[in-house]
């Protein structure tokens, strides 16, 4: 590098002069003719060498500062400007001229201060650049590069310290910029890669948030965003090993524990937190609540009360928070009084038209999977969301039935739902004369107290005729003999209309149809009042025009 | 008398066998006493008796050997290998027990000793022998090995060979001397003889040859076997009766001779055989034109006549073969004479009619149920028993479809499929229908559709269509239209048209014309393009009938109130092309079933409502499952269920759709839930209130501003029509507005009656409608019934106390479930296998490979201990021999040294002796 540097050195001697007075006449120039920008390339050029030439050339890093701000206008210059004094600092930090020393002369001291100060203008002018669509990602490149430079340097230490204000600007930065690759390039570039950088940014995300009054609604969604893209959690202490800045060398070194780590990821998400989240944003916390966000907290605790209101919310909010509960209940043990209540009472008119349906369907087998619950508890869930079938899609009760039929197979005494033979003659006898009341009551909110164990399942048998020929062929599954083992819920998940039309569509017509053999004489008009014919329903109901 | 102690009896009696012959050479001497060959000595007499009977002595040679024989296997114990400690059980047989020979000889190991040193002696040792020796000649010349043979012989013998064999080698190829009957080798190509077939008998000429060309003693003997067999066979066949001599051996030449003759005597059999064949087919050619012409039924040609015998005479062959294929043809082309049907009586035509609606109704309700539905009564059967025999297979099939909807799906379409199993099957009935079809229409007073040969088929009263069907008469309605074209017609239209085959082609074309004229434009069109009229018009008809489709929807878009006939007559139009072109018009109402999807499944436009009702009265809707209707239904229920209405159009839309979707289960009475959901949301979003409590399981919408029905008291009650399906081009007036709502409620109120009915037989009926019973008393409620004219409220009133009368009777006829009535599942059960005859030595392992493999190692076990034991007695035999050798080559030496030793003795003694003789002679000598 040094060699580089005197040869780029040995060429402008002579320039060196103009340089020195030419400086006004230079911008005029610029201001003059865009056709000069090589000039100022090379300039710049000049002006660096100068300024490793010999300590006489500092004042040099000013003008390539003013020229590094002048982002708006001449965002070239401006990058390349910064660049070079990205160059000439890491040089300088290298050979230790910013460090203060005490042994050190008033002179060198007061050069010291002074490049410290520009140092500062140049995070300015660096940062500033982060708003830019074009320069945000060169100038995040240069910043971490100082980063790492003032980290090893700055100090004068053996150890790294780390440049908290710089690190600082450069999140806040981020986060404020409108530039949305900026932040994709720090999580892929940095965050991911580098285990420190990831324990520092959430430590400055938690800053940032705690030490701003107000954050307004898009910013936490910046930050939230953000927060997510910080995805891989570590397992172990020993996976944390790659280190943008160099390795602390003590064991006991924060950046080496993993409960250092994830504290830091906690902190940072519960700083996000405690701005109060919207509905919406709530719905996103909760949809990645159990994957993304909760391992990475040491006391998932303190996330319970968030989630058992969210839980205790209703609707689609609760069925949201069913998956982080869970979370809750098996990795932390945490015990949820009357669960399966509350989750019964989630069975209400909308899930199964909600978009979560088969999120929460997956989540409802895990929970009644447990071959220990009681029948009554089981029976049920079956009676009601056999109930909710009656009102639902196709592809719910696509759903539904085979999952039925797993609970059937798993709880044989919830069988008695679909065959009951009356015992005595006395009961016969008063079925055939009143029918049958269902015994079931809807409105019971405790599983244990519906009675549905005593009901029969008329809703499925219902559904066996249903207009869909696929739906009514699986309903039927429940009256035959049970000689399958189970079904795989997840076969049945996912279907819609739009996919069910498909299926039906996808099929090209290679027989011919079936053609009604008798071709109706009335479609729209009004049968003749002297014949038998009794009118459609279309006919009769609907207006088309002619009586 | 002093009885001897009972023990010394027993003893005696058991020793008796024993002691009786003493020693073994006492033993042998008597047993050979007692065979008779030695006795006590006979006089020179009775010798010389012997000597003359010559025939006696042989067979006392004979039996003198066979005693011996007996007798030295007898006094040899080593001679057999028997069970020693005899039989196991005790078994009664009739064979002698204390016999030796009882106890079963399982090897005679001195004889097989000897064979396996024999044989031995007769392959190891000439090898061993022959051991590093090379070369050797074997003599194969003309009786080298027979001693009986003179060298005169032999010399004469050789040379007879030696000129045959060149003789020989000229011949074969020499035309000239073919004439000879025994050198007679034929010219063939390709197998066949060239000449002509009378002498095609090489096969046993070459015999001869064959004789000749043999020289090797091995061919000699081959040869020999070849002429004993013949003989043999020869005095089979004409032998018998010569019994009585005495037989003599025929020399060669008299064997060669017979076989000759008598393979001439086949030879002219075969000929004569052949001509008398030939003969025949001249006759039976001669005849051929006759046959022909009762064949075909053609007059007979004279020409052929005279062609006849010329042909006969084989002088043109090649128009001979021509004229026979071309006429096989002709014959395979021809039509088989059809059986034509009696003329029905009308009440045989009526009772067929009758019998043929019988049975498509019993197919649809087989469709309707999801069976399988075949055309042909024994295939069906067939399939029925097959059926059974598939059923698990069928189950894994309906189990597979539950895996995966949309895969599934596919195989539940092939399934259904089968229901129309063949398309020529469908096409036939269509045909049927079609032709017979004044019938049908006769049955329902549908006498529109009456036949073209009708007159009426003009009647201006009756629907003018043409009868897609009616292909056998189609033709003369052509005929009819081209000549009423030149009469020209009152409304201006013209009677042809090009047709269309695109939609564009079509607005084009028809565009002049009034709407309402254009079943009479599409009626025409049918005629004038026929499929019988032109190979192309079927292609044409086909394309038309979708831009017909296309066009439906295209009026429906643009509909004016009085065009609703017209669709109606246009519908009826395609579903009649349907009947001939089923699969393109499904095509065309599947695609716009799939731009309905793709583009806009929640606003459908009145063009997709006349296209869903068209599908459904085309299409028979009961069926489990149809290519067309199961996506229209589909999409039908897609709108109803996901569409949250916001303005009065989307309500009128759904409620078009509701009665549609009604309509199309109400044969099948199949369950429609979004149908529910979708009228009871309606009726709640549209009450002047909002319910202050949930009123049932179906999901409620808050409703758009404005949707309410607010002071529509005074409004009368009016039904939907079409124009409220789409958005009002200019703001409704409030009192319009109203009315509106007011329609919609009614209309959902009728349709939620209709479905109440049609559904009151479900099991769940109770809980379905009971939200229904709930949401109609929330509008009758007073605060809701003041904002609703008496009419409606009345009408609401009406249907709530049916569907209440109806909830009652449905949960008296209710009854608890019982679904598992099932025969129930047999354990699998795992029966011990018995073996009858089981054999311990056998395996019976159930794994095929493993005890093939078993089998496999045991054999090469065998194998493997036997090889070694035959090399370890080899080695031992060549041990044997090499010291026999050895033992021979010692001796010799032995007895040379031993020679040599006595040789110089004798001479040394006799030396010696000299010596002795003259120092004695010396001595003497000296002392003389």
């Amino acid at each position: 590098m040094p060699s580089t540097v005197k040869v780029q050195a040995a060429k402008p001697v002579v320039k060196r002069k103009r340089s020195e007075n030419g400086e006004p006449i230079k911008k005029r120039r610029k201001s003059e003719a865009g056709e000069e920008k090589e000039d100022l390339a090379s300039q710049i050029q000049n002006l660096e060498s100068q300024i490793n030439e010999s300590r006489k050339h500092y004042n040099n890093i000013a003008t390539l500062i003013e020229y590094a701000e002048k982002q708006n206008e001449d965002p070239k210059t401006a990058i390349a400007a910064a660049e070079a004094l990205c160059r000439v600092f890491v040089r300088l930090l290298a050979s230790g001229s910013l460090v203060k020393k005490k042994d050190a002369s008033e002179k060198d001291a007061t050069v010291a201060k002074w490049l410290r100060d520009r140092l500062t203008d140049h995070h300015k002018a660096l940062v500033a650049m982060f708003k830019s669509t074009k320069l945000a990602t060169q100038a995040l490149v240069l910043a971490m590069a100082l980063l790492k430079a003032e980290a090893q340097y700055l100090e004068g230490k053996d150890e790294a310290v780390f440049p908290w204000p710089l690190f600082n600007a450069i999140i806040s930065a981020l986060l404020t910029s409108p530039v949305e690759e900026v932040r994709d390039e720090f999580c892929d570039k940095f965050i991911d890669e580098y285990d420190d950088i990831r324990f520092y940014t959430f430590e400055g995300i938690k800053d940032f948030l705690t030490e701003r009054e107000s954050v307004d609604e898009e910013l936490q969604n910046t930050v939230f965003n953000f927060l997510l893209k910080m995805e891989d959690i570590p397992e172990s202490s020993e996976d944390l090993e790659d280190f943008y800045i160099e390795q602390p060398v003590k064991k006991k070194h924060p950046l080496r524990s993993l409960s250092q780590h994830k504290k830091r990821a906690q902190e940072a998400w519960l700083a996000l937190m405690h701005l109060g989240l919207s509905k919406e944003q709530r719905k996103k916390v909760l949809d990645v609540m159990a994957s993304s966000i909760a391992p990475w907290f040491i006391k998932p605790e303190l996330l319970m009360d968030f989630l058992t209101d969210c839980y205790n919310t209703g609707g689609s909010i609760s069925l949201l928070a069913l998956s982080g509960v869970f979370y809750l209940i098996q990795e932390r043990n945490l015990d949820y009084p009357s669960f399966y209540q509350k989750l019964y009472s989630l069975l209400d008119t909308d899930i199964l038209h909600s978009k979560y349906r088969s999120r929460f369907f997956r989540l409802l087998d895990t929970f009644l999977g447990s071959s220990h619950l009681p029948a009554v508890l089981v029976a049920s869930f079956i009676k009601r969301l056999a109930r909710l079938a009656l009102n639902a899609p196709p592809s719910a009760i696509v759903v539904i039935v085979p999952w039925f039929y797993n609970l059937f197979k798993k709880h044989p005494l919830t069988t008695f739902m679909m065959h009951r033979i009356p015992r005595t003659k006395e009961e016969k006898e008063l079925i055939e004369k009143e029918g049958v009341l269902d015994p079931f009551l809807p409105d019971e909110e405790d599983p244990m107290e519906t009675h549905a164990i005593d009901s029969s399942l008329w809703e499925i048998v219902q559904l066996q005729s249903h207009y869909h020929p696929n739906v009514a062929t699986i309903a039927k599954i429940i009256s035959e003999q049970f000689t399958k083992q189970a079904y795989n819920l997840e076969d049945f998940l996912d279907h819609s209309y739009g996919s069910l039309i498909d299926a039906e569509m996808s099929k090209e017509v290679k027989k011919a149809p079936v053609i009604e053999f008798m071709i109706p004489k009335h479609i729209f008009t009004k049968a003749d009042p002297g014949t038998e014919q009794t009118d459609s329903p279309l006919v009769s109901l609907w207006d088309f025009g002619s009586s | 008398m002093l009885l001897p102690p009972l023990w010394t009896l027993l003893f005696d009696s058991r020793d008796t066998s024993t002691n009786m012959a003493g020693s073994q050479l006492k033993r042998l001497k008597a047993s050979l006493k007692d065979q008779g060959i030695i006795g006590p000595q006979r006089s020179k007499k009775q010798k010389r008796q012997n000597a003359q009977d010559a025939k006696a002595s042989t067979d006392k040679r004979l039996q003198r050997h066979e005693a011996l024989a007996s007798i030295r296997e007898q006094f040899n114990p080593f001679q057999f290998k028997t069970n020693a400690r005899g039989p196991k059980f005790e078994v009664t047989t009739n064979k002698p027990q204390n016999d030796k020979l009882a106890k079963g000889i399982q090897g005679r190991p001195g004889l097989a000793k000897a064979t396996a040193e024999q044989r031995r002696r007769e392959t190891l040792l000439v090898e061993m022998q022959r051991r590093n020796k090379v070369g050797g000649i074997v003599d194969r010349r003309f009786g080298e090995d027979d001693p009986n043979m003179t060298l005169e012989d032999k010399m004469m013998e050789r040379f007879a060979h030696e000129q045959m064999k060149s003789h020989k080698k000229n011949t074969v190829f020499d035309l000239e001397g073919s004439d000879d009957e025994q050198e007679q080798v034929a010219l063939t190509h390709a197998g066949k003889t060239l000449f002509d077939d009378d002498d095609i008998e090489a096969g046993r000429d070459d015999f001869d040859e064959d004789v000749s060309d043999m020289e090797s003693d091995d061919e000699r003997s081959a040869r020999k076997k070849f002429l004993k067999r013949l003989r043999a066979e020869e005095e089979a066949a004409e032998g018998e009766g010569e019994d009585g001599q005495p037989e003599r051996k025929k020399t060669k030449k008299e064997v060669m001779e017979e076989v000759i003759a008598k393979s001439k005597a086949f030879k002219y059999e075969r000929q004569a055989a052949k001509e008398e064949d030939d003969d025949l087919r001249v006759e039976l050619d001669k005849e051929l034109p006759e046959l022909q012409s009762l064949l075909f039924q053609m007059r007979p040609k004279e020409t052929k006549d005279s062609k006849g015998p010329a042909v006969m005479a084989g002088i043109d062959m090649d128009q001979l073969e021509k004229e026979y294929n071309m006429r096989l043809k002709q014959a395979a082309r021809e039509a088989r004479a059809e059986v034509t049907d009696r003329t029905k009586t009308d009440e045989e035509k009526a009772e067929e009619g009758v019998k043929r609606l019988k049975e498509m109704e019993e197919k649809r309700l087989r469709r309707m149920r999801g069976e399988i539905v075949s055309d042909d009564e024994e295939e069906e059967e067939q399939k029925k028993s097959r059926k059974k025999g598939d059923d698990q297979e069928v189950q894994d099939e309906a189990d597979e479809d539950e895996f995966g909807l949309g895969k599934g799906i596919k195989l539940r379409m092939t399934a259904t499929e089968m229901g129309l199993d063949d398309e020529d099957d469908f096409l036939l009935e269509d045909d049927l229908i079609a032709s017979g079809s004044e019938l049908d229409m006769d049955e329902d007073d549908m006498s529109d559709m009456d036949g073209s040969d009708d007159e009426d088929a003009y009647d201006p009263d009756e629907d003018e269509l043409v009868n897609g069907g009616e292909d056998g008469e189609s033709k003369e309605v052509a005929t009819k239209l081209h000549a009423q074209s030149k009469g020209g017609d009152e409304d201006g239209i013209p009677y042809t048209f090009t047709c269309p085959e695109s939609h564009e082609q079509l607005l084009e074309i028809l565009g002049s014309l009034p709407v309402t004229k254009l079943p009479v434009a599409v009626q025409r069109i049918r005629a004038l393009y026929h499929p019988k009229l032109d190979a192309k018009n079927k292609e044409r008809l086909g394309n038309f009938a979708q831009a017909l489709i296309e066009h439906i929807a295209y009026l429906g878009d643009n509909f004016e109130p009085t065009w609703f006939p017209t669709i109606e007559n246009l519908i009826r139009h395609v579903h009649s092309l349907a009947k001939t072109f089923p699969i393109e018009i499904s095509k065309a109402y599947r695609s716009r079933l799939e731009e309905i999807k793709e583009n806009r499944p929640l606003a459908l436009n009145v063009g997709d409502l006349m296209l869903l009702t068209a599908i459904g009265t085309t299409y028979p809707t009961s069926d489990h499952f149809h290519q067309v209707v199961t996506p229209a239904m589909l999409s039908i229920t897609r709108y109803l269920g996901q569409k949250i209405p916001q303005t009065l159009a989307d309500y009128s839309i759904g409620a078009y759709l509701s009665i549609l979707a009604l309509q199309y289960q109400s044969f099948s009475k199949r369950y429609v839930p979004e149908f529910v959901n979708f009228c009871l949301n309606t009726l709640c979003s549209l009450a002047a209130e909002k319910p202050k409590e949930k009123l049932g399981l179906f999901p409620v919408h808050e409703p758009a501003a404005g949707i309410r029905v607010k002071g529509a008291s005074k409004v009368t009650v009016r039904k939907l029509n079409c124009g409220d399906c789409q958005q009002p081009k200019s703001a409704r007036s409030t009192s319009d507005d109203s009315a509106l709502k007011v329609a919609i409620i009614s209309t959902i109120t009728s349709v939620l009656r209709t479905a109440s009915e049609t559904w009151c037989k479900l099991p769940a009926f109770y809980e379905t409608f009971q939200p229904a019973q709930r949401v109609l008393q929330h509008l009758t409620t007073k605060s809701n019934a003041a904002q609703l004219p008496a009419a409606l409220v009345k009408q609401l009133k009406d249907t709530t106390t049916s569907i209440s009368r109806l909830l009652q009777l449905a949960q008296v006829s209710r009854r608890p479930l019982e679904l598992h009535h099932h025969k129930p599942l047999a354990i699998k059960t795992y029966v011990p296998k018995f073996e009858d005859s089981f054999d311990p030595n056998k395996h019976y392992d159930p794994d095929r490979e493993r005890a093939e493999l078993a089998k496999l190692r045991a054999e090469h076990k065998k194998e493997r201990k036997g090889a070694l034991r035959e090399l370890r007695k080899d080695a031992a035999f060549m041990q044997r021999e090499n010291l026999k050798v050895k033992k021979a080559k010692d001796e010799a030496y032995e007895k040379k040294y031993k020679r040599l030793v006595a040789e110089i003795q004798g001479s040394e003694g006799q030396a010696a002796n000299e010596y002795a003789r003259e120092k004695a002679a010396r001595l003497k000598k000296n002392k003389r």
